[in-house]
Parts: C-alpha cells; structure tokens; sequence
C-alpha cells in the first residue's frame, strides 16, 4: 500500500508540489486564493505556457534552445509594425508574424542539424542576432494601440473563456496527443533517449532536428502574439527573458535536460508553480528582486535534481548480469 | 551470382582515413546457417557487419542479397531487404519500454496518412513476440533502464526479429553476460535458427562460434583469411588462424602493414 502511495507521489510530483504552494501562499495573504487573483495568475501565465510547450519539443528532442526570448521581441515588433506602421489587415500581419517566427526556428533547426554546433552555443548566438535585428527593424521605438481585432486575442471570450485561455488550452491539448498518440512523438522520444540509436533505427535525425526547432520557432511566435496581445504595447525589449521563465518552467515540469521525458499536464504544471510563486511573494510583499533569486535557486534545484534521478536510474535500477 | 547463398559480399574495401580497414574482403552466408565472424581486435569484423547493415558505406566492392546485386546505403535501405543488426552496444532506448524498443523506426500506425500510433497492436504483438522466442521478460510495458544485461539483449533480439527479418548480424551478444544469461543467449540463437534466420555472429569467444555455428569466417589485419567448417576444425585450428593468419608469413607482412598505419 505505501509503495503504490509512493509511486503515485513520484508521479504527480509536480503536482504536489504546485497545490502545497498554494496552500502555504494562503496562509501568508487572504488575497491569495480568491477567484480573481487565481483567474490572473492562469491569464497571466498562457503565454509563457505556449512558448513553454514550443521549447518543450526541441528539449524531448534532446537540444535547447535559449533564443525563444530574442525570438519573441522580433517577432513581436515585426508584428506590431505591420499592424501599427504598415497598416496591414490583422490577419495579414498575425500571419506573417507567425511565418517569420518559424523561419527563425528553421533557422535555429539549419544551424543544429547542419552546422553540429552545440544548440546552447548556437541560440546563443543567434538570439544575440535576433536581438540586433529586433532593434535595427524597430530603432527602439514602441508601438501601441493595436487594432481591436488584434486585441481580442487578449480580451475575447469563447464559451465563457478568455481568448487566449481557450487557445492555450486547445495548444496543450493538442501537443498532448502528438506527444503520446503519433509517430512523430514516439520518434521524438526516441531522439531524445538515444540520438544514435535513433538513427540505427532509420530514423532520420537531420529532419527530425530541423522540425522541432522550426515548430518551436512557430509556438514561440503565437506565444509572442498573446503577449503583445496582452500588453496592447511593444518594443524590443518585450519577450527577453522569457527564456529564463520557460526553461525552469520545463525542468520544474519533468522535461530532462537531457532529452526523452517530459509530458505537457506536468510542463503547465511546472509554469504554473513559478507564476504561484511570483505571485504569492508579491501578495506577501518580498518583491521582484526576492524573486528572481527564488527563480535562480529554483532552477539550480530542478537541474540538480533532474541529473540526481538520471543517476539513481543508472546506478541502482539495473541489476548485475547474471 | 550464386543463388545458394542469401549473402555475398565481393570485394569490400573501407578506409578510415589512412587507415585500410577492410581489403578486398569476400563473404558468403548460405541460407539458414550460422557464421561465426572472428578475428583480433582492429580485425575488421564490425566494420564489414556495419557495412551489411547500412551504418557505413563500403568504399568499394558489391553486394548481393539472394542473388540479387543491391544498394545498402543506410539502415533502413538493409532493414527492407529483410537485415537487422544488433549492435554491440544493443543501441536501445532506456527511457522507453519494451515494445517502444521493439518497434521504433517501424511503428504499427492507424488513422489518417498513419500519423496515430496502433499502441494496442504493438503491445499485443510485443507480447506475442516475447512469448514465442520463450525469453525472460514479464511484460512489454516494462522498461529496459530496469532490465539485466540479458534481458536488454532479448530485447534486442526480439527488436531485430519482429519484422520478419531474414538475415541476423548479431556483434559480440555474449560479451557482456555471465555464464547463465550467455547459455540462454546461444539456445536462443539456435531457436531462430530454426525459425529460419540466417545468422551471423561477430564473437571473440571461440567456444561459442565452436558451440553453435556451422561455419567460421576468420579475418585479420582487415582481410579475410578463410572460411571453415565446425564439424572440422578445434579451438586451437581457429585460434592459430586468428593469431598467425592463413598463410602465416603473409599474415605477419599484413599485420606489419596494418601497424604502420596506425
């Protein structure tokens, strides 16, 4: 009985960890757990769980890629200037706002698969490129006052539901089912589990690579949408950072840093507890900076405790031959 | 070409970089039996197998798959004409059980442009699989970072048999394993054999080719030197081929020759 406790314990981990939060946030502000302020920390939080399930692709896959947050201010003000500068029709300009974002991603995909640079180095790199670009293209400028069909992404309501909700929702789901329903998801856990094995077993590796980066490209640029969405304001500025928020959101949520695991319910859950956290230390009155040290440690921490359970599974899970 | 044989390898050459890693090599396996591929360390055993399985390109030379003259250019190329491999390595997935293992790369699917997976029919034929190869695994949704060394063999021999593969490479399958799981390994060998693989078994361990195998291929210094007959030959006959080659004043220029380039 206790080990079947046990394991579900191990299993919604994540879980547990986001409700006991909760809990304690309660006790420390009667604010905390009032519909308003729960509905502010999930409308506050769709985007970063969008770019978050883009990124968790490339890193089931085995890569990482740190230039999700350049991505974001690029897309962001091409977006904006379309729509603000240019005058394009909304729907012209989200589009094109979306094709630039997985062509950044193809990019990133081009540069891994082709190049074999490390991906930490590589969109490193290029998101220090897309960081110049952004301010070339936008000259620091901010752009504001969308159009009021651009900020019904933010502010529409389907079935009751925010827009965006509705949409991040239908995202998750979405992933889920290629995750665990399709081949492409089975083959993306295999490359994550073993690259090498993976191409024994005619897997083709280069496409594969370029896919995830590309649709990681793409997630990030709807993310950017609701964002700037959100904020009906953008400049350069908007989106870095987001880099930081979702890769501890992803290794908080179970996704390995070194490829092969991870699960969508367990990513949300794992944005979730950064954005309870944030919250609950503003209510209590610690301010952004305690944050960000919280964030830091919190980081270390999963990292740390993701390669302490790779070494437990290595060392105690397989008995001696014979 | 000779259609006794399901293989025939003629003349294969590979370089690595200045290194000759493979001569003019020639083999032939015939239908249903078992080859033992022996030969020192740097022999070239596992370089010619690879080549058969697609994961390198030979340099030159020609082979020939039941007669017919074919192009292996990866390991999906040798998977559809019917050639698995087991790496020494076993290249499985320890974050995935064992049918995921199984049937990686070569999914059962549903529904539209077979972009779902048939999860239902994989485990059931998984199951079936285990069962009728008789190996020591409970279940298919076990996952194999939990299993013996042993047991990850099985499951890599029931990966590479599950697709009605015709031709086996198995590469030092023993190498790993104690006593107990080895003697299990080699009466499974001998059961695809008599499901009707042909089998080809790279081993240092001589008395496991001498065991199990019908004929032995020797190599050395990247060449080949001959190809004997079980019923015919001891321990020592193979062991001497190993070391000094077929024509041992021949197999000492070789083996300088291979020196010098490394």
């Amino acid at each position: 009985m206790s080990k079947i406790i046990l394991n579900i314990v191990k299993k919604y981990t994540v879980m547990f960890v986001l409700v006991i939060l909760m809990i304690l946030f309660s006790f420390t502000s009667p604010y905390f757990l009032t519909i308003r302020n729960l509905t502010n920390i999930i409308t506050q939080n769709t985007y970063f769980i969008i770019v978050a399930i883009g990124l968790s692709f490339v890193m089931i896959g085995g890569g990482i890629d740190l230039s999700v947050g350049y991505q974001m201010s690029l897309v962001g003000v091409a977006t904006a200037m379309l729509m603000v500068v240019h005058q394009l029709p909304v729907w012209l300009a989200v589009t094109l706002g979306l094709l630039l974002g997985t062509i950044l991603g193809l990019l990133n995909g081009l540069i891994v698969s082709n190049i074999k640079v490390f991906p930490l180095i590589a969109t490193l790199a290029t998101s220090i490129v897309f960081q110049g670009i952004s301010y070339l293209v936008s000259r620091a400028k901010t752009f504001r006052s969308y159009p009021d069909e651009f900020l019904f992404l933010a502010k529409g309501k389907i079935l009751g539901m925010s827009f965006d909700v509705f949409l991040t929702l239908a995202i998750a789901i979405l992933v889920s089912i290629v995750y665990y329903e399709t081949v492409f998801g089975f083959r993306l856990m295999a490359l994550g589990g073993n690259e090498e094995a993976s191409r024994l077993a005619g897997i083709g590796i280069r496409k594969m690579k370029i896919t995830i980066y590309t649709l990681c490209g793409f997630f990030t640029a709807i993310g950017t949408m609701v964002m700037i969405s959100k904020a009906n304001t953008t400049n350069s500025s908007f989106g870095p950072g987001t880099e930081f928020i979702v890769l501890t959101a992803a290794i908080v949520g179970g996704i390995s840093f070194m490829g092969g695991e991870g699960n969508i319910p367990a990513l949300v859950a794992g944005v979730f507890i950064l954005a309870v956290l944030g919250n609950g230390m503003q209510l209590a009155g610690w301010g952004t900076y305690a944050q960000f040290i919280v964030r830091g440690v919190i980081l270390l921490g999963a990292v740390a405790f993701d390669e302490y359970q790779k070494m437990i599974k290595t060392r105690q899970k397989r008995p001696e031959s014979n | 070409m000779n259609t006794e044989y399901i293989v025939e390898m003629r003349g294969i050459c590979k370089r690595f970089g200045g290194i000759h890693a493979l001569r003019d090599v020639d083999l032939e396996l015939r239908e249903g039996e078992i080859m033992g591929i022996v030969g020192d360390n740097g022999a070239g055993k596992s370089t010619l197998m690879k080549i058969l399985s697609g994961a390198y390109l030979a340099d030159e030379g020609e082979i020939y798959i039941e007669g017919r003259r074919t192009e292996i250019q990866n390991p999906q190329d040798a998977f559809n004409l019917g050639i698995s491999m087991i790496y020494q390595d076993l290249a499985l997935f320890n974050n995935l059980d064992v049918m995921k293992n199984i049937y990686v790369g070569r999914e059962l699917t549903r529904g539209p442009f077979g972009i779902f997976l048939n999860k239902k029919s994989m485990y059931k034929k998984a199951e079936n699989l285990i069962r009728e190869l008789r190996v020591d695994i409970q279940s298919p949704k076990l996952n194999v970072a939990s299993m013996s060394g042993g047991q990850r063999q099985m499951v890599a021999c029931a990966r590479a048999i599950a697709f009605q593969s015709k031709i086996l490479i198995m590469d030092e399958p023993t190498a790993a394993l104690g006593v107990t799981e080895a003697n299990k390994l080699l009466s499974l060998i001998m059961n695809l054999k008599e499901m009707g693989l042909s089998i080809l078994l790279i081993t240092q361990r001589i008395p496991d080719v001498l065991a199990i195998a019908d004929r032995v291929f020797v190599l050395k210094g990247g060449k080949r030197q001959d190809v004997l007959d079980v019923s015919k030959i001891t321990l020592d006959d193979v062991v001497t081929m190993i070391v000094k080659g077929k024509n041992d004043n021949e197999g000492r220029k070789q083996e300088m020759e291979f020196q010098s380039y490394g």
